[in-house]
């Protein structure tokens, strides 16, 4: 980041744009000002002709004329200055202007004619005010507007909640905060003002933090779900984003059973193929693609910023929307100790049913008489020699979790801090997994001056994981099930039988063993140098250490190391191997912003404008080397054979500098404008390329605060109407790709020593830029029945362009053996509805109770391949299952249509599958090469048959309370995605693979003509829609029961809080999905290094989902 | 109040500007890896890049092609000398089956992977040739030879696309990736046009590349022995007799060349009794292989496509694919020393056959363990007494492929000579068949083409040597093969390649 210290290189371009976004604030400050003066000027005409009368005098013959009234001190020096004035039938503006010229006196304009006159230097006269304002629980409060109705007179609390303030003897001060009841209090001669401010529990109050600063529900232009932190600390869950699954409308989230996955995260849809799909998450200022370092115990809220004019603010970072984390600080008053911790166990909470040894014997002797010798391949004896192995049994297990988290906070007049340290553990549902992870955090605040104040937000994670490769329940799947699993030391061999691995023997003799370390730093000073402006700069980083040491164990099928039951077979490694990774990420980002936050009068602006500047590197180095021995205390790459040693080193950089400005206007709280550019230079883009601009505009009508809404009160409590409209981008493509680069150490030997070349291999399309996207959004935020019942309704429309998609060209002729290249061609289009309600009521003092729902409907589509082609993908046996086209959702299967089984002759007879034997599938003959059905069943027959994105989402939350007691739940759902059931489809890859309870019990015999599943097959089936199944589910995510001590126990006790509580993780879903699960987490697209988007949704070999019970306690003293 | 608001204006300001004047810190180069850009002025690149282009001779494996195994598969199992081999069912429809038996189509996948070898390998000689003339960093002779070596490359990799599929898309030049769908790169140049840029690259290097031995140059590279060689056997195709006459002379004169004594220690990876080995004295171009972690120094699948295929029962030596024909086998004089250094033969079952014993005392069963009942020796590598691969895949034998032998410039020779009723047509030829134990010759035409079949049988010449001695069709019919005149001189453009042109790149004749 010393770099960006540097002046030299300094672009006039750059400069010139610095330039500009200052002019821009001077001009819209400008225009703020000759609004308020442009307002004062009144209806009825004056004439006056007076020589040499005092002012007041004047003003007394003015209000004889009967229009006006004035209201001024007696006291006001100026008002007794002798004047001249001959005017007729003048405006009363034009009057008091002439009147006033010479003196410091200015006037104002009331209602009803009023006229205030007031001295324009500090008038003595005015009484001086002083206050503090604290919150209902002690806490100061800094940043309340203190203002006096009517006037343009105010100030802002400073960071000890203190004000001063000069102001009209009459009059009503008005205190106002975020999250906070807006008070007022008439002006007495009291010079001070103690205020406590209560805190809101209206969700129209609540702060929401938006990008780079934070706002008032009700003063929201934009779509934006919260978040809260208790209730995302209440989940047993490792990672905060799967907290948040079913919370805020038109989010999905998609979690892994897996402890250390990282939830996959769609906000309003797919919005590319081959860019990265995931939101972009900012922790405390600083952003980031992945909070798995973050604890969620230490989390207040996770704002989720959805449409286009909330996330244009983060320009060409924001096409998939924003996650906006922010953590916990701590509070004035004496330190609070708190602990809150859980001990449970996790299992598989759905395993699929094999067949057993009798079963599979049935089967694979039938299926060898149909497609074999005819033989009972799988022999009595076989069975009888053999043992009865559930795999799933043999490599599954329950685990232990446990979370424990203790903080310390509390703050004094100079310095506010929170500590916390967690600890967490989870040994995952899959033999030899293990996940371990130590958290702590240090968040301060350090008031330097009253005006100045540092924060500084310190975080470190330190991840042990053991994890484990989920093809080994691919093997499990497949594995015979009358081989024995282990016995003593020695396997089964399933290799002999069947051709797998024994899945048990691969967990066995792999040991991967990473170590993450993650420091995550952030140093923030703000400074005003008067009331309204707000200068931030905040320095951040974020540094990854995770280091990776492979280990694979030398096994032997035959000899004295054999460690099979049988010998033979080809499961055995011949030499261990030993990989150490070690990869370094280092972020530094670097913000500046001012704000400036004026009201005059009812006109409420807020400006913001700023840089920020990024550096992002990664360093990965791998050392391989065969032949180390298996202690754990000689993995070293020194212990291996040095001939066998291969390094490689590699890397990225990339870099990105913007600026950002912002405005929020609005009148009196009912007229609101929000208006944002950013501009954004990312190293990722060549130099002729790199600018993009981000422009939104939103506006709103909050009729809460209409005058006529009064009638509408009893009805509607609030009611406000958004629109908006903003355009993003998505620079989640490869650095570089613009560029044509180097393949390294390609060797050719010359005197017989190898020489290193080099060659380019890769066309590249040296325009290439961002994905854009154009959201437009409709809004409607509601509280009706008294605040009992909220709600909020939002359409959108988000398309986007110049995405990236493959272009085939004649390329061989540039040494890309490929055809094609990567361009900005595609465009997609997401459309949708969200709507959340949520109700919230007390019964009587004991009983209270609340209801939230949402549901999200979106309808995802390829609108243009503008040139490009069609993307195939997800390749089983070679046949890829989905297709990306026009008009189709993103990622949409596209197969052989299963129609039946064929249950006599004649069907065959009448059928394109002449060759086909009773008891086989029939597919139907859609087309062939002339566009018209041809009598034979090839890939002109597929046909595109739903995607595995959902139509709608949903989730329902709710919670009920008696006196202490509280009971709470949350739910989550998705409608209307298709799951392909990949794993089914590979079975039979060899003949003698396990199958399915259900395929081996209900499969098509003769006594048995079942018209779903076919005759026993030996061999896999080609990809159909045989496989492809619902993935709608239904699922409750949370029940959590809690007891609170009551407060006379507490205090004996000397407790602020104790509660112990039982809570039980995904303990229901409602599917009919017959796999593992139905919430599949996508595969890596290896290009973005992000879940890809267009294989998403085959179930192939992935980690099942999980559900655990725990039980804990919270307390704090 | 005022100068609060100057203060602020004026911070504000100054972060802009120093956060703003960051155009460096935007400028940020692939990390680990070097830019086409960037190449144009790095020494190191220059050669780095002419090494990528040499490296396009490992092309092998059923992946895209130069040189490799396929190359191999679509030339001598097209001619006489070799049948498909392997089980029947292998490799045989819309593979080398259809080669075998002149079935062959435009989407063969052979076709298409010897078209995109090449021309990935052409485009790698453009982006050497374009780096190494835009270096200013580089003298002009070491530019000259670097140039010479690409242009080497650049040739050679046309010669086998011509004598393949005749005229083809001329690209001498790396185009812009807007360009590739313009007509000049869709549209194929005729057969003189390119046997024109094939002439022009091989008298380029010849001009400029050192000789032999030369301290500028290194075992493996260029030289101008080879570049003289390949355009003698250019204009031997073009029947330019003085052209190859002088050339090759040329060549022999230099004396920088000879025959290796002993005919079947020519392809051992190393000297028996100080005679042969890789890079032996009879070496003029050769594919340089070697040993190393990720085994990509190598042309995949060359000797283990070609190894002799068991039927179960032992570790075999491969897919046993281009098995060399009776026709071949028929074709030897008796006591040609040659028969036995280019056929792995195959022993009958029964009595007290123990089976065929390789030179390096590796035993292969007999017929009954073993698929076909020849093998090309000329490819074997042994797995006992030659360099393995590093991970132990058969695949991947380091083993050298001998592209141009001094016995062919002797052949050339003989031959120009001949046509231009020299004398030395019948001393060149007998130097060849002298060290294949054969008694004297006469230098005719006819005779010097009935010896460059069986001192070149399974180095992938005779396919094309027949094409150009204009009696493929009548040898290849004799042979029992269904050629067709006019159509099997040359092989179909692919398919593939055809669709991306929208049809303007036209078909051979007859597919």
């Amino acid at each position: 980041m010393k770099k960006i210290l540097t002046i030299e290189g300094c672009s006039p371009h750059a400069v010139k744009k610095a330039l500009l976004i200052m002019k821009l604030t001077s001009i819209l400050m400008l225009v703020a000002t000759l609004q308020v003066s442009a307002r004062v000027s009144g209806q009825g005409k004056v004439s006056l002709k007076l020589n040499q009368v005092e002012i007041s005098k004047a003003l007394h013959s003015i209000e004889g004329q009967g229009t006006y009234r004035f209201l001024y001190n007696s006291r006001l020096e100026a008002v007794s200055h002798k004047v001249n004035i001959d005017v007729a039938n003048s405006p009363i503006g034009e009057v008091l202007n002439k009147l006033f010229a010479g003196t410091d006196l200015t006037y104002k304009l009331l209602e009803n004619n009023l006229i205030v006159v007031v001295s324009s230097t500090l008038a003595v006269q005015d009484i001086r005010i002083t206050g503090k304002v604290t919150s209902s629980a002690g806490d100061v409060i800094q940043g309340v507007s203190v203002t006096v109705k009517g006037t343009t007179i105010g100030t802002t609390t400073d960071n000890d909640g203190n004000f001063a303030l000069t102001v009209p003897q009459t009059g009503t001060l008005v205190f106002s905060s975020i999250g906070f009841v807006t008070h007022e209090q008439p002006i007495t001669d009291s010079a001070v003002v103690n205020v406590t401010l209560v805190a809101s529990n209206k969700l129209l109050d609540q702060v929401v933090v938006v990008g780079y600063g934070t706002q008032r529900r009700s003063d929201l232009t934009g779509s934006i779900g919260t978040v809260k932190g208790a209730d995302i600390s209440k989940q047993q869950v490792l990672t905060a984003t799967q907290a948040i699954q079913g919370k805020v409308a038109g989010v999905q989230v998609i979690s892994s059973g897996d402890p250390n996955s990282n939830p996959t995260v769609r906000i309003r849809g797919v919005g590319t193929t081959l860019g990265g799909a995931s939101p972009l998450f900012v922790v405390d200022g600083v952003i980031t693609d992945d909070i798995r370092n973050i604890n969620s115990a230490d989390i207040l809220s996770i704002d989720v910023l959805k449409d286009a004019s909330s996330t244009a603010i983060y320009g060409v970072r924001a096409a998939n929307g924003v996650l906006l984390i922010t953590t916990k600080k701590g509070k004035r008053g004496k330190p609070v100790v708190a602990y809150d911790g859980s001990v449970g166990a996790k299992e598989i909470s759905k395993l699929v049913n094999m067949a057993g040894p009798k079963q599979y014997a049935n089967y694979i002797n039938e299926g060898n008489i149909y497609y074999g010798t005819g033989d009972s391949v799988i022999t009595d004896a076989m069975l009888a020699a053999g043992g009865n192995t559930d795999w799933f049994d043999a490599i599954t297990k329950r685990s232990l979790i446990q979370n424990h988290n203790v903080s310390v906070s509390g703050g004094s007049d100079n310095a506010d801090y929170f500590l916390s340290a967690g600890y967490i553990t989870d040994g995952g549902i899959i033999q030899t997994n293990a996940f371990k992870r130590f958290t702590i955090r240090s968040n301060n605040d350090y008031r330097i001056a009253n005006n100045f104040k540092v924060s500084t937000l310190v975080s470190y994670s330190r991840t042990n994981f053991r994890n484990v490769d989920v093809n080994n329940f691919n093997l499990a799947y497949r594995a015979a099930p009358y081989i024995q699993s282990k016995v003593g030391k020695l396997y089964g061999n399933t290799s002999l039988a069947n051709n797998v691995g024994n899945p048990l023997l691969s967990l066995d003799q792999v040991s991967t063993a990473n170590v993450d370390n993650r420091l995550q730093a952030t140093v923030v000073a703000e400074y005003k140098p008067v009331s309204w402006i707000t200068l931030h700069t905040s320095l951040g980083t974020d540094l990854d250490f995770l280091n990776t040491t492979d280990y694979d164990y030398q096994f032997l099928n035959s000899g004295p190391a054999n460690v099979f039951l049988t010998a033979g077979g080809n499961q055995y490694v011949q030499q261990s191997t030993l990989a150490l990774t070690k990869n370094n990420f280092t972020r530094w980002l670097w913000d500046n912003t001012v704000t400036f936050a004026k009201t005059f009068d009812k006109h409420n602006f807020t400006l913001l404008a700023g840089t920020t500047a990024e550096t992002y590197t990664i360093n990965n180095f791998v050392g391989t080397v065969k032949n180390v021995p298996p202690s754990p205390d000689l993995r070293f790459l020194d212990q291996g054979t040095p001939s066998t040693a291969i390094v490689t080193n590699g890397g990225d950089k990339y870099t990105r500098n913007s600026y950002l400005g912002r405005l929020n206007y609005n009148f009196d709280q009912r007229y609101y404008l929000t208006a944002s550019i950013r501009a954004d230079a990312a190293s990722k883009f060549p130099s002729y390329n790199r600018w993009g601009y981000f422009p939104s505009v939103a506006l709103a009508w909050n009729l809460a605060h209409e005058s006529f809404f009064s009638s509408l009160n009893k009805t509607f409590d609030q009611l406000k109407i958004r629109g908006s409209w903003g355009e993003v981008g998505n620079d989640n493509i490869p650095s570089n790709a613009y560029t044509p680069l180097a393949t390294i150490n390609v060797p050719y030997f010359f005197n017989g020593t190898q020489y290193n070349g080099i060659s380019f291999d890769a066309a590249a399309d040296k325009n290439l830029k961002w994905e854009t996207s154009k959201e437009y959004d409709l809004g409607i935020d509601f509280a009706i029945l008294h605040n009992r019942l909220n709600g909020t309704i939002d359409l959108y429309n988000k398309k986007t362009t110049d995405a990236l998609i493959f272009v085939n060209f004649t390329g061989i002729y540039l040494g890309d053996v490929d055809n094609q290249y990567l361009t900005n061609a595609a465009s997609f289009r997401n459309k949708g509805v969200e709507v959340s309600l949520n109700w919230a009521d007390n019964i009587d003092n004991n009983w209270r109770y609340s209801i939230g729902g949402n549901i999200a409907f979106n309808q995802n589509r390829v609108i243009g391949l503008n040139g490009g082609q069609a993307l195939y993908d997800g390749n089983l046996n070679g046949y890829f299952v989905t297709k990306t086209d026009n008009g189709q959702p993103i990622g949409s299967y596209f197969l052989r249509q299963f129609d039946g089984i064929f249950q006599n002759a004649a069907q065959i007879a009448n059928s394109a599958q002449k060759n086909a034997q009773v008891g086989d599938i029939r597919y139907k003959d859609i087309s062939g090469p002339n566009g018209k059905p041809d009598g034979v069943i090839d890939d002109f027959d597929r046909a595109f048959s739903g995607s595995y994105q959902p139509k709608y989402t949903y989730g329902i939350t709710g919670s009920v309370s008696y006196k202490t007691f509280d009971l709470s739940f949350n739910t989550y759902g998705t409608h209307g995605g298709k799951i392909y059931n990949g794993k089914k489809q590979l079975t039979g890859s060899d003949p003698y693979d396990n199958i399915e309870t259900k395929v081996a019990t209900g499969r098509w015999t003769v006594n048995n003509p079942s018209n779903s599943i076919p005759r026993a097959t030996l061999g896999t089936l080609p990809a159909s829609t045989y496989f492809l199944e619902s993935g709608s589910f239904f699922r409750i995510n949370n029940i959590t029961l809690g007891y609170t001590f009551p407060k006379p126990f507490l205090t004996k006790a000397k407790f602020q809080n104790l509660r112990v509580f039982v809570t039980t993780q995904n303990p229901f879903t409602f599917t009919k999905y017959s796999g593992f699960t139905p919430e599949l987490a996508p595969p890596i697209n290896a290009t973005v290094n992000a879940p890809s988007t267009t294989n998403a949704g085959i179930e192939q070999a992935i980690y099942p989902s999980t559900r655990s019970l725990s039980g804990g306690i919270n307390f704090s003293f | 109040m005022k100068n609060y608001k100057q203060l602020s204006i004026a911070t504000v300001g100054v972060l802009l500007t120093i956060a703003g004047c960051q155009k460096k810190f935007l400028d940020v180069n692939p990390q680990g890896k070097e830019t086409q850009v960037n190449a144009l002025t790095d020494t190191a690149a220059a050669s780095q890049t002419l090494a990528g282009a040499y490296n396009a001779l490992y092309f092998g494996g059923f992946d895209k092609t130069t040189v490799g195994f396929e190359w191999v598969m679509m030339t001598d199992v097209a001619s006489d000398d070799a049948d498909k081999g392997s089980t029947p069912d292998d490799f045989g429809t819309n593979g080398a089956g259809d080669i075998d038996n002149f079935t062959v189509n435009a989407n063969n996948g052979i076709v298409q992977n010897v078209w995109n070898g090449h021309y990935v390998g052409i485009a790698r000689a453009n982006q050497a040739i374009d780096i190494i003339t835009k270096n200013t960093a580089l003298d002009q002779t070491t530019r000259n030879r670097l140039l010479g070596e690409a242009r080497f490359l650049r040739g050679l990799f046309y010669f086998d696309l011509v004598r393949a599929f005749g005229g083809v898309v001329k690209v001498t030049r790396v185009p812009q990736p807007s360009e590739v769908s313009s007509d000049e790169f869709n549209i194929r140049a005729s057969v003189d046009t390119i046997y024109n840029v094939i002439i022009s690259d091989f008298q380029f290097a010849a001009d400029n590349l050192p000789l032999k031995g030369d301290a500028s140059t290194a075992v493996g590279r260029a030289n101008k022995g080879a570049a003289e060689s390949y355009l003698a056997k250019v204009y031997l195709y073009q029947k330019n007799w003085q052209k190859a006459f002088d050339l090759t002379g040329d060549v022999i004169n230099s004396g920088l060349y000879s025959l290796v004594p002993d005919y079947k220690y020519i392809f051992r990876e190393s000297q028996v009794n100080g005679e042969g080995g890789n890079n032996n004295p009879e070496s003029i171009f050769e594919v340089q292989t070697g040993q190393n972690t990720t085994s990509n120094g190598i042309s995949p699948l060359f000797s283990n496509g070609q190894g002799p295929r068991g039927k179960g029962g032992w570790n075999d030596l491969g897919f046993g694919f281009n098995d060399p024909t009776v026709d071949l086998a028929n074709a030897y004089e008796p006591g040609d020393t040659r028969n036995s250094a280019t056929i792995i033969y195959i022993q009958p079952t029964g009595g007290l056959n123990i089976g065929t014993i390789l030179w390096d005392g590796f035993r292969i069963p007999t017929q009954d363990s073993v698929q076909n009942e020849r093998y090309s020796y000329k490819a074997y590598h042994s797995p006992i007494a030659e360099t393995p691969a590093i991970d132990g895949n058969k695949d991947n034998k380091p083993k050298n492929i001998r592209l141009m032998r001094y016995a062919e410039v002797l052949l050339i020779h003989a031959e120009a000579a001949a046509m231009l009723g020299n004398a030395d047509a019948t001393t060149y030829l007998n130097m060849v068949r002298a060290r294949a134990n054969l008694g004297p010759s006469t230098g005719t035409q006819a005779n010097i083409w009935k010896e460059r079949r069986v001192e070149l049988a399974m180095e992938q010449d005779r396919f094309f040597d027949l094409v150009r001695q204009g009696r493929a069709g009548t040898v290849m019919r004799a042979a029992g093969k269904n050629f067709v005149d006019n159509k099997n001189e040359v092989f179909p453009i692919p398919q593939s390649i055809i669709d991306l042109s929208n049809g303007r790149l036209k078909q051979n004749n007859g597919y």
